[in-house]
């Protein structure tokens, strides 16, 4: 029942990414609600279900998206794989943590997406552009993800108390 | 009796002669006192006001709080009221725009809403409420009443993708009105765009009008794209580029119209 509410939290988000999100623009740069989705349920759920909702994730993200279909299908569960390796070693219990996390994935993803977008023949953007999105995506992301986190488990993971 | 009734009235005449002149004093003092005097009364007036006010408020509470309740309701229904009603103007004022827009053009076009926007920062997308079922194609030109938008890119039965023309992968041919000098229009994902492959003896200058110059066939000739703020030298310094302002403001966007052929 839980997995079923969090896929219904993605969903939820997902469309807050397409409308509401770009109200919450700071130059230009909204943050990645679904990347933090993805670690959620990279440190509080079993793998099978991590890998479910990364692909989930990605499906929507890829939907809305232009380009080609399917780079947020791979990209998203190979960091929620990632992540969930990585909890196992290290402790991702505060929001500091997850925060340097996130700052870091969402810099990984984007850097990985450009060369595929880039291999894709996509025409490229210059440096600037570049680092400016970058730098303040994975800035604002990872400084909105400790409230995401609490109004996930708040009004869709009442019972994740215990886990994040 | 005559010399003392004589003395009183005297003395009355005198008393009645200082009261007068006391009255004229004080009426022509009155008005110049009365502003510092209330001034200085103000303090303790306000003081005793809002003891009344208090305790009219203990003793009438239950009454003050139903009608308090009451006035709030009535509040929000007009605020929405208000809200409904700006709403709506605003809306009938674009309209009004894009209808006239659509009067003057000589080509086919078709109204549509903006619904959604890219999921990620490195495209600049728009899913509009139009799809192939009212006409759309890929390939057609977006415009607003101010100026061209952009382009469709991939249409569903009824929905469509439309490309921003402030996306580096969307090119557009342009030219300045003024000089009809040439250039491609591209994308910056920002709030500007650029003009590239002008020509080192261009003739461009700050302020220039840059509209759409028919060459790139999904584009009527003429659309505005937008103003030149800004121009430079390429690194290669074979050429130039020119930093334009979009005529129109891409980050809220609501209706468009797809001009069909």
């Amino acid at each position: 029942m839980r997995n079923w509410i969090f896929a219904l939290a993605i969903a939820t988000l997902s469309i807050l990414q397409v409308t509401l999100l770009d109200y919450l623009k700071v130059f230009g740069v909204k943050p990645d609600l679904l990347l933090i989705c993805v670690v959620i349920a990279s440190v509080s759920l079993e793998l099978k279900w991590v890998l479910f909702f990364a692909i989930f994730s990605g499906f929507l993200k890829d939907i809305f998206a232009p380009g080609a279909f399917g780079i947020n299908i791979l990209m998203l569960p190979l960091w929620g794989f990632l992540t969930r390796q990585l909890s196992k070693k290290i402790s991702i219990d505060n929001d500091s943590r997850r925060m340097v996390l996130i700052f870091v994935i969402v810099i990984f993803n984007d850097i990985a997406s450009r060369m595929i977008f880039l291999f894709l023949g996509n025409p490229s953007i210059s440096l600037g552009i570049f680092l400016r999105i970058i730098i303040l995506e994975s800035l604002y992301t990872a400084l909105v993800s400790p409230l995401v986190f609490r109004i996930i488990k708040l009004v869709f993971l009442k019972d994740l108390e215990e886990t994040i | 009796m005559i010399p003392r009734l004589n003395k009183l009235n005297k003395k009355n005449i005198i008393l009645a002669v200082i009261l007068v002149f006391l009255l004229l004093v004080s009426s022509s003092l009155i008005p110049a006192l009365r502003i510092p005097i209330i001034n200085n009364l103000k303090y303790p007036l306000n003081f005793l006001t809002l003891i009344r006010r208090e305790a009219g408020g203990i003793i009438f509470y239950h009454r003050n709080l139903v009608e308090n309740q009451r006035l709030k309701k009535e509040i929000n229904l007009l605020r929405q009221r208000l809200n409904t009603t700006e709403e709506i103007r605003l809306e009938n004022r674009r309209l009004e725009n894009l209808l006239s827009l659509k009067q003057k053009a000589s080509y086919k076009v078709i109204a549509a809403r903006v619904i959604a926007r890219a999921p990620d920062n490195w495209s600049s997308v728009a899913i509009i409420d139009k799809g192939r079922f009212h006409g759309i194609k890929p390939g057609l030109a977006v415009v607003t009443y101010l100026g061209l938008v952009g382009r469709v890119i991939e249409t569903a039965t009824s929905t469509s993708k439309i490309m921003l023309i402030n996306d580096p992968s969307l090119g557009v041919s342009g030219i300045v009105q003024r000089s009809r000098q040439e250039g491609l229009v591209s994308g910056t994902l920002g709030n500007s765009l650029i003009m590239r492959y002008l020509p080192r003896d261009s003739d461009i200058c700050v302020s220039d009008v840059i509209i759409t110059s028919g060459l790139t066939e999904a584009y009527p000739k003429g659309l505005f794209i937008g103003t030149v703020v800004a121009i430079g030298d390429e690194f290669s310094r074979l050429s130039r580029y020119a930093i334009i302002k979009p005529a129109v403001n891409l980050s809220n966007i609501e209706e468009v119209l797809i001009i069909a052929p």
